[in-house]
């Protein structure tokens, strides 16, 4: 019994911090371009909204999957337009998408609340889901969950391996030698900034789509706010979001289910414990650590040529 | 492709075109919301008319727009001089709630105080207590390299959360048939009104306030060198500037400046302890700080400008059934033109192809 | 920086214009602590003020989302100084704010819901909603074979506490054995999250969910599960027509339409008022198909004698957690107690804090 509510545990580790998870990978694959998108939020909410309306519209789940990411890029190119045209400051740009994308999805989406859509169900993997332990973990979700699992070694070796990638990691750390090697640094940026936004546009869907198979306004809940700074948790790798997105949202599992177990805490003291571990565990894995590992360039924009 | 191109100015724009750019870009944030409106059905000209009237319009709604902007301005004072070391404070939110807490833990342990004592004694407690969490991150920062995002941002929900523990349990107001506030303050813990207005005088503690940080930065030493880290952190640390006191130093003010808007939106606003004090002000300081660039002046007029919008947007409401996410929408789409009309300060759009 | 200056001047000069003429139509103003798109509490407040809005002269307004604290007094008063003779506030925080504006505004009727402070010219308002659930806790204690109920609850707020220990009552009258785990979200309107804590409960071997939250992320989980559920605010079938036994359900407009009325009468005047299932102010939600008739007809029949006013539900004897004997044989809970109740009865797994 004890080792079925420990696995049931860890599975909800692994739904609860998928969401998270996207956005993210996200926020690394902008940030690694030398933009900060605080507007991750906003861009998650719409990228939601338009998972739930497209899937309804179609009645293909899948098309609603991938509008939400065409979405959720389409929004992050605002914050583009306004920092790598218009030199706008990256901070007051993302914040500011966040308030915009909030409002234009609860005013657009309040005639779909209430409605029903196509999602994805739970698919187990065979094989795979028959490992005890393992298998229920980890295979016996969404498919949505199991693409979530295929992006961090992509984006791994995209990082690694591909010229696109080194190039686009160029461009956050050292624009100007990278323009100096005839690198084209601004289509860089937006390519960051674009793909960053088609992957927190995922991981809102994922919210309407998989974890839940409804729309409402506030269906994100913060959850945006968790992936920028889970990022800065993750050391900008793709790998380490994975375990601060399942850590995060397991703790957020556990606290509940202790809950549901009796146990006499205050409910205040126990919704602190996901942020404080998070925290925690970040001072724990960084302490020993002399550089930091944030793009040299994060933040900075650059000035057009002349 | 156009015959079209950016051209650096040779001189930052005057007075008159940045008022010029700031105009177009309201207006043109205005025209855009404008066109939304119209699309949801509502008579634009009216809609816009309606939203500047409930902003700036009447009497009231000028003392409104000023209450509502007074602990954003203090919030966003903080967060600026943190930003003005390039430390990266978003804590403010966290820092308004655990000042709002140290003053309603004197208010509701010496309420028989005289007012001239009490009220210096909630405003050291509630800047002592939202100064250590600024403290906390910026120790982290500086022993154990922890980023101070991720730190101050975790420690907004925190203490939150810790508000919640406190307003739910011990200091409960066992007159309020349990719901979650403590008991309404003494008189004496009490910040007034101003005359005949509905504005308090915290207003006066923001103008002073606002004076000093100016003055610290323009006149005293460890202002001229937090300014001088900020700008060039490796040519301050050669120059053998006190980095890391200073990272100390800007976090603690900025946690006890917000501190102070929490202990006075407990005070003078809502006159006891509740969890609805907490709306987001410390978010929307950071629009505002990076908005007025960070000048104390500039951040009261931007304050005012936001809390303006956001009072005007109840009109639109009320009297134009204008649903309320339509805010967000007209918020963001003027900070979003107004940010990229800032372009022109230094840039003009030359035509023909350059060189 | 001169230029914020600048804009500042134009601020001012906007400042010269005055609002427009009043209409002769009475106005009533509702103030929300939601969005009314949430189908949920705000909603259902909403659909009351539709009601309004259908009668003989009258005009209806709203303004939603309004944070409670110093943003409601605000509104409040801008509906005031707009000529609007009645203001309903409808959550627990706008009390203090609204005792300020009634102060100030003497023609205008106040109207509080949840609350408990009165003046003058402000009365306060709620639904006994704790007649429905504890119907609705019969229902799942009846259809639960595990005999452990799952309730995913909000805020620990007396409103909430009540609910969940009427809806223990009523368990227990047909289950004595059974017990309700309770899971404190911290929030109203987060589906996902709500969703987990539902699941949690499922973890736990929870076979009927309910709920004290205005998301029918709850109902989801149930019904994934196979189990059922009990919903709340409205009719959340649709969500897990599955699942769905029932739901305690609140319709306003019953209540909002004779305000409205005794105030254009001239014959309103202040009083704590807290209509129930006699008035028609809550009811229970269709029952589902998968509800035995015989258990249909049981609540039914309790239906009728809570309407008729032979079940108040907190009749003694009453335990508490520790089974401590809170409320003796035969003595009935006064309002006010029901009102500030911040305990739970036996057979509750949790804790209010």
């Amino acid at each position: 019994m004890t080792s079925q509510i420990i696995i049931a545990l860890l599975a909800a580790a692994v739904q609860s911090g998928t969401p998270i998870l996207f956005a993210t990978l996200g926020e690394i694959f902008t940030e690694k371009s030398g933009v900060l998108n605080l507007g991750v939020e906003g861009v998650m909410i719409l990228g939601a909204l338009a998972g739930f309306v497209v899937a309804r519209q179609t009645g293909n789940p899948v098309l609603g999957f991938f509008a939400a990411g065409l979405i959720g890029g389409l929004a992050a190119a605002i914050h583009g337009v306004v920092c790598l045209w218009f030199q706008g400051n990256q901070v007051v740009s993302g914040l500011a998408l966040t308030i915009l994308g909030t409002g234009l999805a609860n005013y657009l989406g309040t005639a779909f609340i209430g409605m029903a859509a196509p999602g994805f169900a739970p698919v187990a993997v065979p094989l795979l889901s028959d490992i005890p332990g393992i298998g229920p973990i980890f295979f016996q979700h969404d498919v949505l969950v199991y693409v979530s699992y295929l992006i961090p070694p992509a984006m791994w070796l995209f990082f690694a391996r591909t010229r696109f990638g080194l190039g686009l990691r160029a461009a956050g750390e050292y624009p100007a030698a990278a323009t100096a090697a005839g690198l084209n640094v601004l289509a860089y940026r937006w390519l960051g900034i674009v793909g960053g936004g088609f992957f927190m546009g995922l991981g809102g869907a994922y919210l309407s789509l998989a974890y839940t198979h409804l729309w409402t306004t506030n269906l994100t809940g913060g959850r945006g706010w968790i992936a920028v700074a889970l990022v800065i948790f993750a050391f900008w790798r793709p790998g380490r979001a994975v375990f601060g997105a399942y850590l995060f949202g397991g703790i957020m599992a556990l606290q509940l289910r202790m809950q549901a177990s009796g146990t006499q805490l205050s409910s205040s003291i126990l919704l602190m414990l996901p942020y404080a571990l998070t925290v925690i565990v970040l001072v724990l894995s960084s302490w020993r650590k002399r550089t930091s590992d944030a793009p040299a360039s994060l933040g900075i924009n650059i000035a057009p040529a002349e | 492709m156009f015959p079209m191109r950016i051209a650096k100015r040779q001189e930052p724009l005057g007075f008159g075109g940045s008022c010029f750019v700031l105009l177009t870009a309201l207006g043109l944030s205005l025209l855009l919301s404008a066109i939304l409106l119209s699309l949801g059905g509502t008579s634009p000209v009216r809609g816009i008319s309606v939203l500047l009237q409930g902003a700036f319009g009447s009497r009231w709604a000028l003392e409104d727009s000023v209450l509502k902007a007074i602990p954003i301005f203090l919030c966003s004072l903080g967060v600026a001089v943190a930003f003005r070391l390039k430390i990266w404070n978003i804590g403010a939110e966290g820092q308004f709630a655990l000042g709002a807490i140290g003053a309603t833990w004197i208010a509701l342990s010496f309420p028989g105080w005289p007012k001239y004592l009490l009220l210096p004694a909630m405003i050291g407690m509630a800047m002592t207590c939202g100064g250590l969490w600024g403290l906390i991150p910026a120790l982290l920062r500086q022993h154990l390299k922890t980023n101070e995002i991720i730190v101050t941002l975790m420690m907004n929900y925190i203490a939150i959360l810790f508000l919640d523990y406190l307003v739910y349990g011990v200091w409960k107001d066992p007159t309020s048939f349990g719901f979650p506030m403590t008991p309404m303050f003494s008189e004496q813990a009490i910040v007034g009104k101003i005359g005949g207005t509905s504005i308090n005088w915290g207003l006066a503690h923001c103008v002073i306030l606002g004076l000093l940080i100016w003055l610290f930065f323009r006149f005293t030493r460890i202002g001229f060198e937090i300014k001088a880290s900020g700008d060039n952190v490796r040519a301050a640390l050669y120059a053998g500037l006190p980095y890391d006191r200073l990272v100390i130093l800007v976090m603690v003010m900025s946690g006890a400046l917000a501190g102070w808007a929490g202990f006075l939106e407990a005070s003078a606003t809502v006159n006891r302890l509740q969890p609805s004090i907490m709306v987001g002000y410390g978010y929307t300081a950071i629009v505002v700080a990076w908005l007025a660039r960070l000048h104390p002046l500039s951040i009261g007029i931007a304050a005012i400008l936001l809390a303006g919008l956001r009072v005007g947007v109840e009109s639109l409401q009320l009297d134009l059934q204008v649903p309320a996410a339509f805010g967000g929408i007209i918020e963001g789409l003027i900070l979003l033109t107004v940010l990229a009309g800032g372009l022109f300060t230094h840039y003009r759009i030359a035509w023909g192809v350059g060189k | 920086m001169r230029v914020m200056k600048a804009l500042l001047v134009l601020m001012l000069a906007v400042w010269a214009s005055t609002a427009g003429a009043a209409e002769k139509e009475m106005k009533v103003g509702f103030i929300y602590v939601s969005p009314v798109g949430d189908a949920g509490y705000s909603y259902s407040h909403d659909v009351g003020r539709q009601a309004v809005e259908k009668m003989e002269g009258v005009a209806t307004s709203y303004v939603e989302a309004v944070p409670e604290g110093p943003d409601s007094e605000r509104v409040m008063q801008n509906m005031a100084r707009k000529d609007f003779d009645i203001i309903f506030a409808t959550s627990f925080g706008y009390m203090d704010s609204m005792v300020k504006v009634a102060k100030q505004f003497p023609k205008i009727a106040f109207l509080h819901c949840s609350g408990f402070k009165m003046a003058e010219n402000m009365g306060n308002y709620f639904g006994r909603m704790y007649q429905p659930r504890y119907l609705s806790g019969m229902v799942a204690g009846a259809m639960t074979k595990s005999g452990t109920i799952g309730y995913v609850a909000a805020f620990p707020i007396p409103e909430v506490i009540r609910g969940i220990n009427a809806f223990t009552l009523g368990v227990r009258s047909v289950n004595p054995k059974a017990t309700v785990r309770v899971v404190w979200t911290k929030t109203w309107y987060d589906p996902a999250t709500e969703k987990e804590a539902g699941k949690s409960l499922l973890d736990v071997g929870a076979d009927v969910i309910a709920q004290h939250q205005d998301s029918p992320g709850p109902q989801e989980a149930a019904q994934e599960k196979g189990v059922y559920s009990i919903g709340y605010n409205s009719d959340m079938a649709a969500f897990a027509p599955k699942a769905h036994l029932t739901a305690p359900v609140w319709n306003w407009g019953v209540y909002y339409v004779k305000v409205v009325e005794a105030v254009k009468k001239g014959t309103w005047k202040p009083e704590a008022a807290w209509p129930g299932m006699a008035e028609g102010v809550v009811d229970l939600a269709p029952f589902g198909p998968m509800v035995p008739k015989e258990l249909q007809d049981k609540v039914n029949a309790e239906k009728a004698k809570i309407i008729a006013g032979q079940q108040k539900i907190f009749v003694g004897p009453i335990k508490d957690q520790s089974g401590a004997v809170k409320v003796a044989d035969g003595v009935v809970m006064t309002d006010p107690e029901l009102l500030g109740i911040t305990w739970f009865v036996e057979g509750v797994v949790g804790t209010t804090k």
